[in-house]
């Protein structure tokens, strides 16, 4: 029992760690992160302190500080006794000190000026120098990234500005700029009119895509070539499995070059006098039928194995019976071979329309959700939304928001679906308790 | 099954054979064209080639543009997939010899939950994944693709290995056993070689669907250095400034050729696993 | 500049007053350079990186230092991916040293910490930096700071195909007199839908193809919403003039509605669209200095002044004016642990930036030039295309502003535009789902009147 016990735990060990690494604790980062409003502006790892137009027209608009906001936003140097004392610890030499010196009180409304100023000493500092030393005696807080709030409110009070608690607290609530819990996404997911566009294309698409292909014409294919010669029959079996093994880079590819206005569409009514045109973005009809049929020859792909496989398994005698009787090949269809398929369809239906809903390869390398948005899936939104868009704004916490609602139904359905296939009965006991 | 004869001899065979070549016709034309393509030139306009020519495989000897070198492409892709295979094979093969013969703790449990994970659609949490590539410091290196990718592959696999496993007579272990032999050295020598077309099918299975895979590594490894064929190809479609439909697809055959041969060779054992109803 | 970094900096101070003193030390160095949207004609944004280094090791070599530089160059066609790849690889730690990228990323990047100013490494007074035009370093800062350093100055101008609207009754003094007429105003777009129509009607372009804008998003657009008058920030903060835009978006409409541009114009292929211009299918469409680079050189358009004549983008309305808008791509520093590294890869784009090496994108690529005196170096003075362009069209150039919420703006501004276009919504209730877009996703970081 024992060994048994530790040898099992010990080869289960690196399914489990995967398991976790790539499963577990990413559904439970989409669930933390879509209470998020991480974007690229707020990246991942937590932000800093800065204070810059955006935060002080928080602190303003927001937190009722204008006159506040308005002192902040002031650049300035100041040449003083301070910064003076800090070039010392920094190492700079006396005689450079001692002529700013000279220049005790003077003050700079930018830092360019102040770097003029340090420009045109006798020691003739390099510009990495001049940096240096202007830092020392940057009195304003604008554009300085803290990293923590302890930093950024010491440096507030550096600055000598009289602030009350409440002025304290604004100020480092409207300065950090990393991400804060939120439930917004959801309400955004809510009141964006596009969400609801987005979702009615995912349940057209999955529907039709698994009815016409993924099961009923992967039924067609496995029904005609049953009843054919074997060798005929493993032809075309052969032929509509390529969609299925071709690498789908490859696959899109060659329905563009079927599609596109060079491609061979255009050719063939070219001959006809049809003016060539990209077929398949030239209106959201097109791009619809295109995507289906991309998707659908894959779908027909994935069903016509399974239904091969279940069609061999009815006994050969119930054909021959019927065909004494004299029923037609319909007949058999009908009352032998549809019965006996209803496990491999719900089998079928249920495993497709997952990889339906999230799959989302295909339509963007044929289409990527255009011609404007009419072919726009879940799962690409999801994509487009948290990784990869033309302006580069990558929101992740708005993104893993819309990902969160694939993986509730995803976990749902497939809970749903141990119930329905009832698959208790494969965990049979070990006979060897060792 | 290969010796089945037509079941039914009181019908023409033809309607339906004509019926399925029409419909298959688009595929037939789409296959035909991508091979004859590569290696001919076509007048503007005309489908019929009128020159025989090699220069759209010059990728082969040369760089093309500012692009790197597509054999090192090449070896990365094929790294990419065997590795995954490999991995992964050594997992499933363990863990679901686990989940059908020894008896853990939780044993059922892990069971469901890998039927909801082989259901469930792992692209949802690319998002999600990113971030722990990140934190293991993996992003941007094809070992992190690999990791994930094997992990995706992996529910599929343990279910499969587990059915096999269920099939294997216990009385081959119980006779080891009574030999002396120790548990792990009964699975080692006497229950793998049992199941050897079950790993043959598994790992055809994951080095086909590795070699195919597009969104992990285009996401997760964008950098130069972990490119592999799949997104090289798509960033050479995708740059509208080098449209040349006849150097894709000579770039789509070199990359397709390692999956027809595999395809040729071993459809028996493709047909079998897909046939089991995996989700691909 | 935190107290760290301070302290960090002070010792980097001692370090180089060391370095200085003692023997000189072979440095190998690795710079990486990643661009977007960088085709075959752009491909100085990173090669000029690779002539800035070899100076850079002989200035060093002078001083008595061994600096080996390696450049490792990656430049991105489109901008989704490049942008992906950039913000991942930042979050994961290890982004390239120099990004070549558009000035509208400075403000999300500069918030993120992702990219550090520019200014905190460069004497802005010193020669090549002080000749940048001023308005382009305006540009490339934020909230006070210079983040980035301008990498070149295209405009986006109106182009027409010279023998198509000679066949609607133009005359070649007419067209040498439109671009006077666009700026003053008396040519609008309106003139435009009606000229386009004409075309269609003689049958010199097929139908669609009058009017032939831009077939996928970009800054282009924000043109017409300045053409109507729009503005896009106030004090800071983001404008949504509903006016103007319903005007802009109203355009769209009218153009499909005259059949001068096709219901799904967008996401047609860009080749397409690239080839079906050089073929001078087009009447009358919109583009990028650029865009010259490319007919010329890709796209076989032999005589392209004798075809097209360009102009600033024309008002909408009395209320808008003729404009154009520039949109430079921008050097920038991404942040590093070692300092010295940024530093190296700040003197390396201030020496890429000098007239000389810096004429050799502007003109390849027919982006324009970023300072007065590149002008006049030979090559550009010379190019007949660079001189005109910058003069017609850089005095009236304005820019997309650095707000870190401008790519929401800017996202739903596409939406609403193609919704309305290929007649998914009507304008009207377009621009409310950009309002409810706008309201629910930016709150009141963005002014809507």
């Amino acid at each position: 029992m024992n060994s048994s016990r530790s040898l099992g735990l010990m080869l289960l060990t690196p399914a489990i760690v995967l398991v976790v690494l790539f499963f577990l604790v990413p559904v439970a980062l989409t669930a933390v992160f879509s209470f998020t409003n991480m974007s690229t502006a707020t990246g991942i790892t937590g932000g800093a302190y800065q204070i810059g137009p955006s935060s002080l027209q928080r602190l303003g608009d927001k937190y009722g500080f204008p006159e506040l906001a308005e002192r902040l936003s002031q650049p300035s140097y100041v040449i003083d006794e301070r910064g003076l004392v800090a070039l010392d610890a920094a190492g700079v030499d006396a005689s450079t000190i001692t002529e700013m010196r000279t220049h005790l009180g003077e003050v700079f409304p930018t830092r360019r000026e102040a770097e003029r100023m340090i420009k045109g000493l006798s020691a003739r500092p390099s510009t990495r120098e001049v940096k240096q030393i202007s830092e020392q005696f940057n009195r304003s807080l604008l554009d300085t990234r803290y990293e923590s709030e302890g930093d950024l409110l010491a440096g507030l009070d550096a600055l000598g500005v009289e602030v009350t608690p409440a002025e304290r607290d604004a100020v480092a609530a409207s300065s950090y700029s990393g991400w804060t819990w939120t439930t917004d996404n959801f309400r955004r997911m809510v009141s964006t009119p596009d969400t609801l566009r987005t979702l009615i294309n995912t349940v057209f698409y999955v529907a039709i895509v698994l009815v016409l292909f993924n099961t009923g014409y992967a039924m067609f294919l496995a029904i005609t070539t049953y009843y054919m010669p074997e060798t005929t029959g493993g032809i075309f079996r052969s032929i509509w499995l390529l969609p299925r093994i071709t690498p789908p880079v490859i696959y899109v590819l060659m329905w563009k070059w079927l599609a596109w206005d060079t491609g061979f569409i255009s050719m063939f009514l070219g001959q006809f006098g049809v003016a060539p045109k990209n077929w398949m973005l030239d209106s959201s009809t097109n791009a619809w039928v295109f995507v289906i049929l991309i998707n659908g020859f894959v779908g027909a792909s994935m069903g016509m194995p399974v239904f091969s496989s279940a069609l061999r398994a009815i006994p050969k005698s119930q054909f021959y019976a019927s065909e004494v009787d004299g029923a037609s090949r319909w007949q058999q269809i009908r009352y032998i071979i549809l019965p006996q398929m209803r496990w491999p369809i719900l089998f079928v239906t249920c495993y497709q329309t997952l990889s339906l809903l999230a799959s989302f390869d295909l339509i963007l390398l044929s289409t990527e959700g255009g011609p404007g948005g009419a072919t726009e899936v879940w799962s690409l939104m999801t994509y487009h939304t948290a990784l990869n868009n033309y302006a580069g704004n990558l929101e992740y916490g708005y993104g893993t928001a819309l990902s969160l609602v694939l993986v509730v139904i995803g976990v749902t359905l497939s809970l749903i679906y141990l119930r329905v296939f009832n698959y208790n009965a494969l965990v049979a006991k070990p006979l060897i308790e060792q | 099954m290969a010796t089945q004869t037509q079941v039914s001899a009181n019908f023409k065979s033809w309607p339906v054979i004509l019926a399925l070549a029409i419909v298959s016709l688009p595929l037939i034309v789409m296959y035909l064209y991508f091979f004859i393509d590569t290696i001919t030139d076509s007048a503007p306009g005309s489908l019929i080639p009128n020159a025989i020519t090699f220069r759209h495989w010059d990728f082969l000897w040369q760089a093309r543009g500012n692009r790197p070198s597509i054999w090192p492409v090449a070896l990365n892709t094929l790294v990419f997939a065997t590795t995954v295979t490999i991995i992964v094979l050594l997992v499933s093969s363990t863990a679901g010899y686990v989940l059908s013969r020894l008896n853990v703790p939780g044993r059922g449990f892990f069971l469901a939950g890998v039927m909801v994970l082989h259901a469930f659609p792992s692209v949802t949490l690319i998002v999600a994944i990113f971030l722990v590539l990140q934190m293991v410091g993996l992003y941007n290196s094809l070992y992190g693709v690999i990791l994930v990718k094997a992990a995706l592959e992996m529910p599929l696999g343990i279910w499969l290995m587990k059915g096999f496993y269920d099939t294997v007579p216990w009385e081959i272990e119980m006779a080891g056993i009574a030999d002396g032999a120790s548990r792990f050295t009964v699975f080692r020598r006497l229950v793998l070689p049992q199941v050897r077309p079950a790993l043959m099918a598994l790992g055809l299975f994951a080095f086909l669907s590795s070699w195919s895979e597009y969104i992990l590594p285009q996401v997760l490894a964008p950098g130069a250095k972990a490119q592999v064929l799949s997104v090289y190809l798509a960033s050479l479609i995708a740059d509208d400034n080098n449209f040349d439909l006849s150097l894709f697809k000579a770039v789509g055959v070199f990359y397709i050729i390692p999956v027809l041969i595999l395809f040729l060779f071993f459809q028996k054992h493709l047909m079998n696993i897909y046939g089991g109803g995996s989700k691909g | 500049m935190t107290i760290l970094r301070g302290l960090m900096r002070a010792t980097a101070l001692v370090a180089v007053t060391a370095a200085l003193a003692g023997p000189a030390l072979a440095k190998d160095v690795t710079i990486s350079v990643w661009a977007g949207g960088t085709g075959p004609n752009d491909v100085y944004r990173v090669d000029a990186i690779d002539i800035a280094a070899d100076i850079l090791e002989r200035e060093a070599a002078i001083r008595g230092e061994e600096l080996n530089i390696t450049v490792e160059k990656t430049t991105y066609p489109g901008w989704p991916d490049f942008k992906q790849a950039l913000t991942l690889s930042a979050e994961a730690g290890n982004p390239p040293n120099i990004v070549v990228s558009g000035h509208e990323d400075i403000a999300p990047w500069a918030q993120s910490g992702l990219i550090v100013p520019v200014e905190d490494y460069v004497d802005l007074d010193a020669w090549p930096l002080s000749a940048i035009y001023p308005n382009l370093m305006q540009i490339a800062s934020y909230s006070g700071s210079v983040y980035g350093i301008p990498q070149d100055a295209e405009s986006r101008p109106f182009f027409f195909w010279r023998p198509s609207m000679l066949a609607i009754g133009y005359t070649d003094a007419d067209l040498d007199a439109l671009p006077q007429k666009i700026q003053d105003g008396t040519y609008t777009l309106a003139n435009v839908l009606e000229d386009a129509k004409k075309m269609q009607d003689a049958g010199v372009v097929q139908p669609g193809y009058g009017f032939y804008p831009r077939p996928s998003n970009g800054p282009d657009y924000w043109q017409f919403y300045r053409s109507f008058g729009g503005t896009l920030e106030e004090n800071g903060k983001l404008v949504f003039d509903k006016a103007a835009m319903t005007k802009f978006y109203q355009f769209f409409v009218d153009a499909v509605a005259a059949g001068v541009t096709k219901k799904n114009h967008i996401g047609m292929d860009d080749a397409t669209w690239w080839a079906d211009i050089g073929a001078g299918k087009a009447g009358i469409w919109h583009g990028g200095t650029w865009h010259y680079a490319r007919y010329v050189n890709q796209e076989g358009m032999k005589d392209f002044f004798g075809n097209v004549q360009f102009s600033l983008i024309p008002a909408g309305d009395a209320e808008g004016k003729a404009n154009t808008l520039t949109h430079p791509l921008v050097y920038l520093l991404t942040d590093n642990k070692d300092k010295d590294l940024i530093q190296i890869a700040a003197d390396l784009i201030t020496i890429a930036s000098e007239p000389q090496i810096n004429v050799l994108h502007a003109i390849k690529s027919a982006h324009l030039g970023i300072s007065e005196e590149e002008t006049t170096l030979a090559l550009y003075s010379d190019n007949r295309w660079a001189s005109e362009a910058s003069q017609r069209l850089l005095p009236y150039a304005t820019a997309m502003p650095n707000n870190a919420n401008f790519g929401v703006y800017w996202d739903a501004m596409w939406a609403g535009l193609q919704a309305s276009w290929t007649g998914t919504k009507t304008v009207d209730q377009a621009i409310a789902d950009v309002e409810t877009t706008l309201k629910s996703g930016l709150g009141d970081a963005i002014i809507i009147r």
